[in-house]
């Protein structure tokens, strides 16, 4: 990162932690406006800063009201990349993203579905507490070739694994593949059991993913 | 509890703790507040009655006597802060010899809810506005897509009608034929000829959709493009027997416009004036510069003495298809692309289009251009 950039970082960490949406918006639009590349956006910028805020609350620095506030101001500024984002050249491949039941984080599995609009796919993002039958519809609409599933609380597991378990029963050819913060403690192999549900750690190993797919697969 | 604790909750509680502590006297007068009061609610009301201390919701206020008797316990309180921002409280009110102590504390289960609320609905709308964004998108590429599709298409045909049009021709100038066979050429030259016509606009219509709208713009005079309009008009009026009256004489010198573009325009509304009237009646048109707020403009007014237009019909008449299938008074098809390419031409200008009629008594269509000149351009001669 140039100088400059550190220095916007620094603004728009302070910006985050207190609460401050129009300081990040700000810097965000400026890195736009400067046709900076979407993926050092969400990188440098949006994912590193949202791990900064984890580590100041693991640390006692700050409180679940500040991470929750962070997160809400990171989406806020995600939504300013929007009309880059989604008019990127398409390639004719599409994902299913969604989250396991009573989640409050969506934003890493929001992430992944834009780290797939990156790649030229479409990437079909069903918040949190999207009902099964919105889930089922969508993949009945869309055709996507794969679906994918974030947890980030622990305690969700078993709705996590029904959510899981209700898309393959649906579509037993349907590829599936689960991450998020929750599955790094356990659950991994419960998850895993279930026909071709793949684990993957990050974002790095999911772009590996899609290039692999990419390579393979035949266009729908 | 350990005795010792009782000293240290007194601390706390009047020092530190998030927690309103309130005296209250014999008449329910607030007379003592802990530190977390003192931090957050108006202190100048310090001796006057607690019920003054609550918002008033309601007309009648309720008195100290029967706030203290209040059957429901903790009693929720909503009292005016130092930020004249209410907040609510769960009150508790102990007897104490000469008074009460109230305690109250921040309603926290309604805050959390809250909190969680609005964090669910920013969640919604983020993933809304993520999927109008991307809806969005989509009908970009559609669009785009149209666009392409409409614009090979009409090139496609574009040769093949040529083709028929000039062989078609060939022959009725060529062949000996009897009267039914030379009708039923001269149908289908009027047939392929309306088609070319259709194709033509498409092809108008996809540049346009495209964006790819791009202005020739050269100092000219609209007098010129006017009498070169009407060399291609007058026949047409002939045909149908109306008598065409042009009036440039207040059209000014040299400006900036697309001629070729423009005469289409004028083509265009003139050939519909033409199209819609019956014999013997007359289509004037009408090129004059006009002032407006800043400089002056190029008007162009062409009546009619036709059925005129209704309301409900003019509203959409200069969208894409909105003519389509109507039948003009010689019985030609209208492709109803026309009006809305020349809208588009004369939006390109910076200027504006428009129909004044009532039904019965004709249609005036006009059209405005401001007027602008390129200095680097002599005017001409």
């Amino acid at each position: 990162m140039n100088p400059d950039r550190t220095d916007d970082y620094s603004r728009y960490l302070a910006g985050l932690l207190a609460g401050d949406a129009a300081t990040c918006r700000a810097v965000a639009q400026a890195w736009l406006d400067a046709a900076v590349p979407l993926p050092r956006l969400y990188e440098d910028l949006i994912q590193r800063s949202l791990y900064d805020v984890g580590l100041l609350w693991e640390r006692g620095r700050i409180s679940v009201a500040d991470e929750h506030l962070a997160s809400a101001i990171s989406e806020g500024v995600m939504a300013l990349a929007y009309p880059r984002l989604f008019a990127l050249p398409r390639v004719n491949h599409s994902a299913l993203i969604t989250c396991a039941a009573n989640e409050q984080h969506q934003i890493g599995a929001k992430m992944v579905a834009d780290l797939f609009e990156m790649r030229g796919w479409r990437g079909f993002f069903l918040g949190a507490n999207a009902p099964y039958r919105d889930v089922l519809d969508l993949i009945a609409a869309r055709r996507p070739e794969v679906a994918c599933l974030s947890l980030t609380v622990f305690f969700n597991l078993d709705k996590f694994i029904e959510l899981a378990e209700t898309i393959r029963a649906a579509y037993p050819e349907l590829p599936i593949l689960v991450g998020g913060q929750a599955l790094r403690v356990g659950g991994r192999e419960r998850a895993e059991r279930i026909a071709d549900t793949r684990y993957l750690g990050s974002l790095a190993e999911l772009d590996a993913w899609i290039a692999g797919y990419e390579a393979t697969a035949v266009a729908p | 509890m350990n005795p010792a604790a009782s000293p240290i909750l007194a601390t706390y509680l009047d020092s530190l703790a998030p927690v309103l502590v309130l005296t209250l006297d014999q008449d329910v007068r607030v007379t003592e507040c802990n530190a977390y009061a003192q931090q957050i609610l108006p202190m100048e009301q310090l001796g006057r009655p607690f019920t003054d201390w609550l918002v008033e919701l309601t007309a009648r206020k309720l008195t100290g006597a029967e706030l203290l008797a209040g059957t429901e316990t903790p009693a929720r309180l909503s009292l005016n802060t130092a930020s004249r921002v209410p907040e609510t409280f769960l009150f508790h009110f102990f007897p104490v010899p000469d008074g009460h102590i109230a305690l109250g504390s921040p309603d926290i289960a309604q805050q959390r809810r809250l909190g969680e609320t609005v964090l669910g609905l920013n969640r919604e709308l983020s993933n809304l506005t993520r999927q109008l964004h991307q809806a969005n998108a989509e009908l970009k590429e559609l669009n785009q897509l149209k666009n392409t599709f409409l614009g090979m298409a009409a090139h496609d045909l574009r040769k093949p009608i040529g083709a028929i049009l000039a062989y078609v021709q060939f022959v009725l100038d060529e062949a000996e034929l009897g009267a039914e066979h030379r009708e039923f050429l001269a149908i289908s030259h009027a047939a392929a000829a309306d088609m070319k016509r259709l194709v033509d606009n498409f092809l108008d219509l996809a540049v346009i959709e495209a964006n790819q709208l791009r202005l020739d713009l050269a100092n000219v005079r609209a007098a010129d493009i006017l009498d070169a309009a009407m060399v291609l008009l007058r026949p047409l009026a002939q045909r149908k027997a109306v008598t065409l009256v042009a009036d440039a004489s207040q059209a000014g010198g040299d400006m900036r416009l697309d001629a070729a573009k423009l005469q289409q325009v004028l083509l265009n509304l003139a050939g519909n004036a033409v199209e819609h009237s019956q014999g013997g009646q007359q289509v004037t048109i009408c090129l004059r510069r006009a002032p407006k707020a800043q400089g002056e403009e190029l008007r162009c007014e062409v009546h009619d003495e036709g059925a005129g237009i209704d309301a409900a019909a003019k509203a959409h008449l200069f969208e894409a298809f909105a003519q389509a299938g109507s039948r003009k008074t010689g019985g030609e098809r209208a492709t109803g692309l026309g009006l809305s390419i020349a809208r588009r031409i004369v939006e390109a200008h910076g200027g504006r289009i428009g129909v004044d009629s009532v039904p019965g008594q004709g249609a005036c269509f006009w059209f405005t251009v401001p007027v602008t000149q390129d200095p680097s351009q002599k005017e001409t001669p």
